[in-house]
This record gives C-alpha cells, sequence and structure tokens, in this order.
C-alpha cells in the first residue's frame, strides 16, 4: 500500500446552535478550511469521504444536498456512517481511497448538527438506532416500570454510566478522578479556539459543585451536543512532500466491532451482555494498529493520544486499551499529570469529545488534532515536546466499534 | 457557569418530523423461548458449542466466537450484582418515556431512587439489566446476592421478571 | 394481573423525531421575500450561474455566493418538463386513487439558470407541452412561508 499523509486539516467553531448556517453551509466552512490549510483548490482533489451520524440531523440523504456546496460535483464520493465512530470511518476511507493507489488527493469531511434537532441531544436520532434492535422486545411485553427506570437513570449518560462503574471498580479510581479529567478538557478547550465547552481555569472543584445526574456521573462530566464539522486532506507521498513541509503520515490503522458489547442487543432493553468496559475492539484494533505502524512499544513511543472520551471515565479506560498505561493505571499517571500538555503521553489537548461532540465529525477530530500536533500547527494548545508518533482513537457504533489511527512524523518503510 | 459564550445570528428554523414509530419489526422467535419460560419463572438461556459460554436470553450465534448456540439452559433465579447505577429521587416533569411522565402516571413513586442494575444470575455468561428492589441504596455493593422477583401470575412476557431484590 | 397501561404491546410506537432545520440567510432572504410576492435568486459573480432557490456556493464553479448577491427573478417562466399523478400514498404505505390527476412541472424562471418544481393548474394535461409559458400564482395572503407559492398556472390565462 502507498504511503498517505495528512496535508490539510479543517475545522469550523463548534457551540450548541450554529444557526446562522444551514448544514450544507457548515460543512463547506470546514472544507474550505481544509483546503486553505493545504493550499489546495478542490480541482485538485480527487475523491470525497463524506459522513455524519444516522438520524441524528434529520437529513436522509446529506451528501446529495451537500455535494454542490463542497466542490463534489464530477467527483467519486463515498458517505460513510458507522454511528459514534463515524468520523473515525470517514477518516479510514479517506486513507484507503489514496493508499489503494485509486486516488492522489481525497478530501474526508465529517460533520453533526444536533441543533436541528428538536430534542436535547438528538436523543431521538440516537433512540432510532437502539430501537431497531431493541423493538421487539415491546411485542414479549416489556414493562414500561423498568424501562422508565432505565431511561430516568441512563438518558443522558446511558451505557456510558454503567461502564464507569465497571471501571471504577476494577481500578480503584474514585468520581474526584473523573472530575479531574473533565476539568482537564475544559481547561484544554480554552486553548483551543474550535471547540465547544471553553472553560479558562476550570477546577476539579468546579465540576464537583454541578447536580449528580446518576452515580458516579455528575452534569459537568457530560459532552456537550455540539454543531461543527472538520475536514481532512490526504494525499500520497509525492503530492505530501510536495505541498507540506511537515505532513501527518498515517502510519497505521485498524477497526473491530465487539458484538459482546453491543448497546441493547439481543438482551431486553439490555446495556451489553458482557462488561461495557471490556472493550476488547480496542485492544483488537490497537495491536493490529500498531503493529502496522512498527510500534512494539506504545508506552514510550507514542508521544500523543487524541481518546474519544465523552464521558470522563473514558478517557482512562481507553488510554489502558490502547495500551498507554497499565491496566487499571491510566488515573494514577493522570493524577500525577502525566497526561497534561508536559507530560509524557499528552491526552486530549484540544478538551477531546468531553468538551466538544458534534458526534458524526467527533472521531475524525482526533485524527486531525494528533495531525494537528505533528504538524506543529495546533497553535495555542501546541505540545512543547516534539510528537514522532500520535495515536487517535474513536468509539461508537452501537457501543461497540472502535477505530484506532496512528500517525507520524515520518513515512511507513 | 463561566464558559466562554460564542454569540452569533440565528436564522430562521423550518420545521419538520419524522414518525420513527412507523415502522414495523419483525420479533426473533428465540425470545419467545424466553418469555414462556419466564411464564414457568424459569430463566432460559443458550449455549455456545464453540466456548460453552451460557447467554440469556438465548440468542443463536455467539458474538465472540461465531458458532452456533444450539443448547438450552436454564439458569439460576439466584445471582450477583455486577454493575449498578443509582439515580437521584426522581422528580415530576424531570423526564418522559414516550411521552408519558413516570411518576405523574403512577409507574414510579416520587422521591424513590431507581437502581438498575447488571445481574449475573448463576450459570450464566451475560448480565440482565434489571431493576433493584428492597434495598436501601446505601446498601448496594458490587458482587451483592440477589435472586429473582417474579409477578404473582406471570403472563409469558419480559416484565414477568419484575426484578431482583437481596436475599 | 398487570395493568395494560404498563405493557406496551404494539408494532408502532408513538414516538417522531421532531426537526427544526435552519435555514441559512440566503434561504432565509428567500423566504422573507415571499411575503412580498417576490421572488429571489442568486446570482454566482464567478460563473453568472444563477438558481433558484438561492444558495451561498456555486455548485458549478465552487465559489462563495454573498447576500448582496440576491436578485429578484420574475415570476414567469417556462415549463421544462411535468409529469402527471393518478394515485398518492395514503400514509400507510399503500396507494389510493387521486379524485383530479396531480400535475407537477419542472419550471425554469426568466432570468434563472435552475428549475423548480411545482404544481400546475389550469393546465390540460393531454394539452401540456415542453416550453409552454407559465406563471406564479400567489396565496391571497402571502405570509413569508414556502407555501405562499401556490402552483403555476399558464400565462395567458
Amino acid at each position: 500500500m502507498r504511503n498517505v499523509a495528512i496535508i490539510g486539516c479543517g475545522q469550523t467553531k463548534h457551540s450548541s446552535r450554529r444557526r446562522d448556517v444551514n448544514l450544507a453551509e457548515l460543512v463547506e466552512e470546514a472544507v474550505t478550511n481544509a483546503l486553505v490549510d493545504a493550499e489546495m483548490t478542490m480541482d485538485e482533489v480527487n475523491a470525497l469521504v463524506v459522513g455524519n451520524m444516522q438520524g441524528f440531523g434529520g437529513v436522509a440523504q446529506p451528501e446529495q444536498w451537500l455535494g454542490d456546496w463542497i466542490g463534489a460535483p464530477g467527483k467519486p464520493v463515498i458517505r460513510i456512517a458507522t454511528g459514534g465512530t463515524t468520523g473515525g470511518s470517514v477518516g479510514q476511507g479517506g486513507y484507503y481511497a489514496v493508499a489503494s493507489g485509486l486516488y492522489d488527493v481525497a478530501l474526508a469531511v465529517a460533520w453533526e448538527k444536533h441543533s436541528d434537532s428538536r430534542e436535547p441531544g438528538a436523543t431521538m436520532g440516537l433512540a432510532h438506532v437502539g430501537i431497531a434492535n431493541m423493538f421487539h422486545a415491546f411485542n414479549y411485553g416489556l414493562s414500561l416500570k423498568s424501562l422508565a427506570a432505565t431511561a430516568g437513570v441512563g438518558a443522558a449518560a446511558g451505557v456510558a454510566v454503567y461502564q464507569a462503574r465497571y471501571y471504577m471498580h476494577r481500578s480503584g479510581c474514585s468520581i474526584e478522578h473523573l472530575d479531574m479529567v473533565a476539568a482537564k478538557a475544559r481547561r484544554n478547550a480554552a486553548k483551543n479556539k474550535y471547540a465547544h465547552l471553553q472553560w479558562p481555569d476550570c477546577t476539579p472543584e468546579d465540576i464537583a459543585k454541578t447536580e449528580l445526574i446518576a452515580y458516579p456521573f455528575r452534569y459537568g462530566h457530560i459532552c456537550p451536543a455540539s454543531d461543527g464539522a472538520s475536514a481532512i486532506v490526504f494525499a500520497e507521498e509525492k503530492i505530501a512532500v510536495k505541498k507540506a513541509k511537515q505532513p501527518a503520515w498515517i502510519k497505521g490503522l485498524a477497526s473491530f466491532s465487539d458484538e459482546e458489547n453491543q448497546l441493547q442487543s439481543e438482551n431486553y432493553g439490555g446495556v451489553g451482555v458482557l462488561d461495557p468496559s471490556e472493550q476488547m475492539g480496542c485492544r483488537m484494533s490497537a495491536k493490529k494498529a500498531y503493529k502496522m505502524a512498527g510500534i512494539t512499544d506504545p508506552k514510550k513511543e507514542i508521544d500523543l493520544a487524541e481518546i474519544y472520551q465523552p464521558f470522563p471515565s473514558q478517557e482512562l479506560l481507553f488510554a489502558e486499551k490502547l495500551g498507554l498505561f497499565d491496566e487499571g493505571k491510566a488515573w494514577i499517571a493522570m493524577e500525577k499529570g502525566e497526561t497534561d500538555i508536559n507530560g509524557t503521553i499528552p491526552t486530549d489537548l484540544s478538551g477531546g469529545v468531553n468538551a466538544t461532540n458534534a458526534i458524526g465529525s467527533s472521531a475524525l477530530q482526533r485524527i486531525l488534532e494528533c495531525a494537528l500536533q505533528i504538524m506543529g500547527k495546533a497553535g495555542e494548545h501546541q505540545a512543547p515536546k516534539k510528537i514522532r508518533n500520535a495515536v487517535a482513537h474513536g468509539w461508537g457504533g452501537n457501543t461497540n466499534y472502535i477505530t484506532v489511527t496512528v500517525l507520524g512524523d515520518s513515512p511507513r518503510r | 457557569m463561566p464558559y466562554i459564550k460564542d454569540k452569533r445570528p440565528e436564522t430562521m428554523l423550518l420545521e419538520g418530523e419524522w414518525n420513527v414509530g412507523a415502522y414495523k419489526y419483525k420479533a426473533p422467535h428465540l425470545l419467545e423461548e424466553f418469555v414462556q419460560g419466564l411464564k414457568e419463572k424459569k430463566l432460559i438461556g443458550s449455549m455456545c458449542i464453540g466456548c460453552g459460554k451460557v447467554i440469556i436470553p438465548p440468542r443463536n450465534i455467539c458474538g465472540r466466537c461465531h458458532q452456533r448456540m444450539e443448547g438450552r439452559i436454564t439458569v439460576s433465579n439466584w445471582g450477583t450484582v455486577v454493575c449498578f447505577v443509582t439515580s437521584p429521587p426522581v422528580e415530576k416533569g424531570k423526564f418522559q418515556v414516550f411521552g408519558i411522565d413516570p411518576v405523574e402516571s403512577g409507574l414510579i413513586q416520587e422521591g424513590s431512587v431507581l437502581i438498575p442494575t447488571f445481574v449475573r444470575f448463576d450459570g450464566a455468561d451475560a448480565n440482565i439489566v434489571t431493576e433493584l428492589c428492597n434495598v436501601d441504596p446505601k446498601d448496594v455493593f458490587i458482587g451483592m446476592r440477589v435472586k429473582a422477583i417474579w409477578a404473582e401470575e406471570p403472563q409469558g412476557q419480559l416484565s414477568d421478571l419484575v426484578g431482583v431484590e437481596p436475599i | 394481573m398487570e395493568k395494560q397501561s404498563e405493557i406496551i404491546r404494539v408494532t408502532g410506537l408513538p414516538v417522531a423525531a421532531g426537526y427544526n432545520w435552519s435555514a441559512g440567510s440566503q434561504m432565509e432572504g428567500f423566504i422573507k421575500a415571499l411575503a412580498k410576492k417576490k421572488i429571489m435568486g442568486a446570482k454566482c459573480s464567478k460563473c453568472g450561474y444563477t438558481y433558484v432557490p438561492p444558495r451561498s456556493r456555486c455548485g458549478k464553479c465552487n465559489a462563495k455566493i454573498e447576500d448582496k448577491d440576491l436578485v429578484e427573478i420574475s415570476g414567469k417562466g417556462s415549463l421544462v418538463g411535468y409529469t402527471t399523478a393518478r394515485v398518492e400514498l395514503d400514509g400507510a404505505g399503500n396507494f389510493q386513487d387521486l379524485k383530479k390527476p396531480k400535475m407537477i412541472g419542472a419550471i425554469k424562471l426568466e432570468g434563472s439558470d435552475s428549475t423548480i418544481f411545482m404544481p400546475i393548474e389550469g393546465i390540460d394535461p393531454k394539452k401540456a407541452k415542453e416550453g409552454m409559458k407559465v406563471k406564479v400564482q400567489w396565496r391571497e395572503k402571502a405570509k413569508g412561508e414556502l407555501a405562499d407559492i401556490v402552483c403555476f398556472k399558464p400565462e395567458k390565462s
């Protein structure tokens, strides 16, 4: 396979209501920013990969609407929707388009416009993903009370609250550590001009003051529902070297689905048949992606991580599954500041999904942020040390699907 | 909260609706077996011929080793709490389920604390999500032994398993 | 026995997802102008292609179209294509016969390069022809909604 690099990144400002623009205009904003960053025109792009989370914006075939806005006419367009990991899959789709030799330059763009939905956080969009799996249960007399009990506790935090409880039980981490992660995300976001929940001097004590939703989650732990889009320009080696001073090379990637972690599977109203904090899919993806990238010891070789963490417990949990810390030890490292900007493995310097969650775009943003750090373009939240290898993670699907992408400052040899 | 505000003009809104409830879904026959078991106060699961794992309610294919799950096994009514979540005291008007306020309609008593729980019934390798009843939320812990609470007259429906309570 | 109200035994749920789509400034300008019985279009300043309804990015040359590029378009145009519907969906997945056939046409307005799809009235489907001149029929009291344009009618009548 050919070497592929990221040569341009574009984002929109994320906020709870981007009602100044419609969907097509929002996506176009990110695409334009990416092309400006890559110093390219749309004529030089050969193919497009687009996507958002199915059902969320209430537009059935958004690529048909916005294709004209992003210069797609006359070019192959593929739309990918893999739930919460959509952005990760869109990014990997962009890589495949170029790595396969089919196209020399591909543009990947992913977005979400939550405010177009009338329910807070587009919950009906989320529910419809589960309803098809769960619908039959109603025919077998599922008690409305038990459904109400699940909804009452899980509506805001869903499967993640159980996952957090599992993780905390297993690792010994406490709710105060979740406060610390959430506060870090909001502080980091304040340095990222595109992020949503920006709180410059947020302390764990500030987060601890917020209302408890369902133990162990507080209101201050939960990610926002954002409007926003992000776009990446992928190019093959010769073009990449010519166009960018320091391209961000894609060194390894993988995605796995772990059926046993599926939300509302054949279990009625169930939330994962087994332990939702096990995340076998993440371990398998990481193993495969590191192997492809030639990384043998991620603890030493990975310099930075962008983890998909809509809930603070997930930053800790997935850092372990990605092999960055020993099992059950990520919270200790976080407490010591090893995941801060000056730490050994700075994690989610952009604020991550905990501060900005335009679902379709969230996992693509992880790849984008890793690329910015490698290219040295992250601005205020640029890590001071030289970033050689970075890992971008995506979590979603029906809570069972994982994407892992390893980026580096030099091509794979 | 001192978040940085993002102020920008708003353009007009156009309304629309998507009737998600208008679809018809086919139910798997395996759940039929499960609810027939519930009628006799039995929890029926299926066993994987590849790894020997028992999943309740029964399913066709093992998600991990992709083998058929043909055998049927009745697991114990007793089990262990493997995970639980406690809600704050339920208030009126806080949330709705399909347009019904559970407090207002009398489904859930105002001020009660809900404890959705993952229960691993003895003999099963999968969890059932159900409600933990008749317990002080402060006393709940992972590893707590519980038993199933059955409806007085099981009808052969999922709600026959009302919840679990400490032994 | 459990109360009926506690159990759902239906194949359809009373759930619908509601949406409020942002119109964007160009489309907002279009909808607001309808209140004054005016049709607005957007003319690309680079390639000159004119869109009705207006939009902010040219699909032909990918240039940005600004708010100032909004131009007023006449309510007259010609029929580019048409079709006649004799059945409609009843909302439950079945067809039902229409009492009167409905005609839908693709109309190219004067001064515009794109076409709009609108109901056509006052033309016998058998006598309809591509290229026929049509004009807009406004709702009596225009409110600034998309429904202000009721249909298109032959220009002569």
